[in-house]
């Protein structure tokens, strides 16, 4: 049983030549892509705070897609309750920072702490089935976890649901649209550097040999169905961790975002960004937020937002299924590559690619 | 309020809403037993013969006739899901199937939503009469005995249909051995699109039957919010398709009933339990699953060949 999600891998220079010249290309390669980062968290300057606010969203989506790539990119699992694992970590961050009066700084690391009981049981008890019978059972999870745990109003704050306060460190206030940006980026480059390191440890390289064969796995002496369970729980708290900075940047988290069917209905929004952006590396989910961002910002405008939306992530989730399993990642490792052999043509490729995309944006702004 | 509950009449909602979750778990196990794709936008499917079937309505054309066209554009929404997309997509990668099904519910979702608009809600006229029969002192809601007439005629048309009709051993052949079947010079395709025309057929009829019905005698009320039926209507579909493994036709109405039944019943338990549908279901379907019930209606080979 192949279930990989395949992408060509392209050979890494780093591993291979650890020779004089190779280092200095790779510390040039390093540099360009610093720099494009740093590009990138500069667009939103321009658009002033509502372009921070859009950062943010994209930052704390990319914070909720890393733990799809955890458990669907490395382990191969098929989960559709990432967003009740994010509504869990919200719903805890209220409760702490409201209702106790505790710190942000306490409240995050305990909201990922807090989808750990959850992802357990539900892990125990699902993650040992084929891929198709879990994806079912996570489905069934979410649902019923809207019924029980999001109804529990003790813990939720009841129908109002908790006020988040921002946090503060000091004489810093993250209430500003600015500094809760270069919080949220901060956090999620940091998370997207420790799943990318994931990849290559131990455990990781466990997920890939599982994710890509299990018997194979099994005979090399890997213990299955604890890497699987490591994955689920994992990608659980990457969730709720990702929560806690959803619930501050709602300001407000009311129960009925996590129940029935809007979690079912986000979670496949947030699979389907992941898999856009590229579903087994770390930067898939980065890229993917901010497609989805991009996407929404453009269709702003459009009278009927949600389902043009949808319809469109939809075609190119299909679109990307189809012909580029390995999402953005993929396509931009390909463009590289072009560029590289055949300049010319590669940077024309490019241009009209931006070029269409731009001008489609334009005509729908336009239209609508 | 206090009401008199018979068990009898209780036991009738639960078999309609049984025949309905059995409808759909019906198409659900067709669908994966010949093209071994779990179709996760079962509903959306379905969805587009209910807008069409608002929209229709909502134009002046009388319920009953709009009913075979809007059956009809499901079925073809159905083939063209599986012709444009499953089929080129190896069924062993059944992350990528699933994904890709999921992409399917989001798009005929959203396109439903498109189509009803930001409306607060779109009423949907009955088809089926709405009259109450008064038997012995019990009130039974027409709408129900037609549909448990309807899930009974449909499971021996199937059954007659699928043993004695050239069609419906080709299907039968392409759903136990895909390549014994192609060797016999049975085409494939041509089988799997049947299969996917009648599945998402009976998945249009059973929101059909159930969304225009709800909501008394003026028809039913639909919100933006009923177009993702997941708790309400797929996760007992997924059950009542567990009780025959995934496999089993027969076995798959039995378990809607199962479902449907339990979840009538379980308004009548005291406060707590009334109010937790979907969690009963979810651990009777955890149950399902660990029982791995699929062993029981299929060989090891089979289900092998289900995702090779």
């Amino acid at each position: 049983m192949s279930t990989a999600v395949e992408s060509p891998e392209v050979p890494e220079q780093v591993i291979e030549a650890p020779s004089a010249v190779a280092t200095k290309k790779t510390r040039r390669n390093q540099f360009i892509a610093l720099g494009a980062l740093a590009a990138l968290g500069a667009v939103p300057i321009p658009f002033g705070d509502y372009g921070f606010f859009i950062g943010q969203y994209a930052a704390v989506y990319a914070m909720l897609g890393l733990s799809v790539t955890i458990v669907t990119g490395y382990a191969g699992l098929i989960s559709l309750m990432p967003y009740t694992f994010a509504g869990l970590g919200a719903v805890m961050t209220g409760l702490i920072m409201t209702g106790w009066g505790w710190p942000f700084w306490l409240a995050a690391p305990m909201a990922a702490l807090a989808t750990l009981p959850v992802s357990l049981v539900v892990g125990m008890a699902s993650v040992r089935l084929k891929t198709l019978y879990l994806a079912i059972a996570t489905l069934t999870f979410s649902t019923a976890l809207g019924e029980t745990f999001f109804r529990w109003d003790l813990v939720t704050g009841g129908r109002i649901g908790w006020t988040v306060a921002s946090p503060r460190l000091g004489p810093i206030d993250f209430g500003t649209d600015l500094n809760f940006y270069l919080l949220c980026l901060l956090v999620v480059l940091g998370l997207v550097w420790m799943t990318e390191g994931l990849r290559t440890s131990r455990l990781g390289r466990a997920m890939l040999a599982v994710r890509d064969n299990e018997l194979e796995a099994q005979a090399l002496g890997i213990n299955v169905y604890k890497t699987k369970l490591a994955a689920f729980v994992l990608s659980g708290m990457m969730a709720g961790f990702g929560g806690a900075f959803l619930a501050v940047l709602l300001g407000n988290v009311s129960p009925g975002g996590y129940q029935s069917p809007v979690a079912e209905v986000t979670s496949i929004l947030l699979v389907s960004l992941v898999v856009i952006g590229g579903i087994d590396r770390a930067w898939g989910a980065f890229f993917g937020a901010i497609s989805l961002v991009v996407q929404s910002q453009v269709f702003q405008g459009a009278r009927f937002f949600f389902p043009f939306f949808g319809m469109y992530s939809a075609f190119f989730l299909m679109l990307f299924l189809l012909f580029r399993p390995g999402g953005l990642v993929q396509v931009s490792k390909i463009t590289t590559e072009l560029v590289k052999r055949r300049p010319v043509f590669g940077i024309a490729v490019v241009l009209v690619t931006v070029a269409l995309n731009l001008g489609i944006a334009y005509i729908f702004i336009r239209a609508s | 309020m206090t009401l008199a509950i018979n068990p009898i009449e209780v036991a009738s909602f639960g078999i309609s809403a049984g025949a309905v979750f059995g409808l759909l778990a019906l198409g659900l196990v067709l669908i994966y037993r010949t093209t071994g794709v779990m179709n996760f936008g079962h509903w959306a499917i379905g969805l587009v013969a209910v807008v069409s079937y608002a929209w229709l309505t909502g134009e002046g054309m009388l319920p009953q006739a709009a009913l075979p066209i809007c059956l009809l554009l499901a079925m073809a929404a159905g083939v063209a899901a599986y012709r444009l997309v499953f089929k080129r997509i190896a069924r062993s990668n059944q992350i990528i199937v699933i994904l890709v099904a999921v992409g399917i519910a989001q798009f005929y979702s959203s396109l439903a939503a498109l189509v009803l608009g930001f409306r607060p809600f779109t009423r949907l006229p009955p088809w089926l009469p709405m009259a109450t029969l008064e038997v012995a002192g019990m009130r039974l809601r027409m709408s129900d005995v037609y549909t448990i007439g309807v899930g009974l005629a449909i499971a021996v048309g199937f059954f007659f249909w699928f043993r004695v009709s050239r069609s419906g051993q080709a299907l039968r052949a392409v759903a136990q051995n895909r390549e014994a079947a192609v060797l016999a010079g049975i085409d494939d395709v041509r089988y799997s699109s049947l299969a996917w025309a009648i599945g998402s057929g009976l998945a249009a009829l059973a929101l059909l039957i159930i969304m225009p019905h709800s909501a008394g005698q003026q028809g039913g009320l639909i919100t933006t919010f009923d177009l993702t039926p997941l708790g309400t209507l797929l996760i007992p579909a997924f059950g009542a398709a567990l009780v025959g493994g995934l496999v089993n036709l027969p076995m798959a109405l039995v378990g809607g009933v199962f479902f449907g039944l339990t979840r009538e019943f379980l308004v009548l338990a005291p406060a707590p339990w009334s109010e937790l549908r979907t969690s009963v279901a979810a651990i009777l379907i955890v149950v399902l699953l660990l029982l791995r019930t699929e062993r029981f209606f299929a060989t090891r080979q089979e289900l092998e060949a289900l995702e090779a």
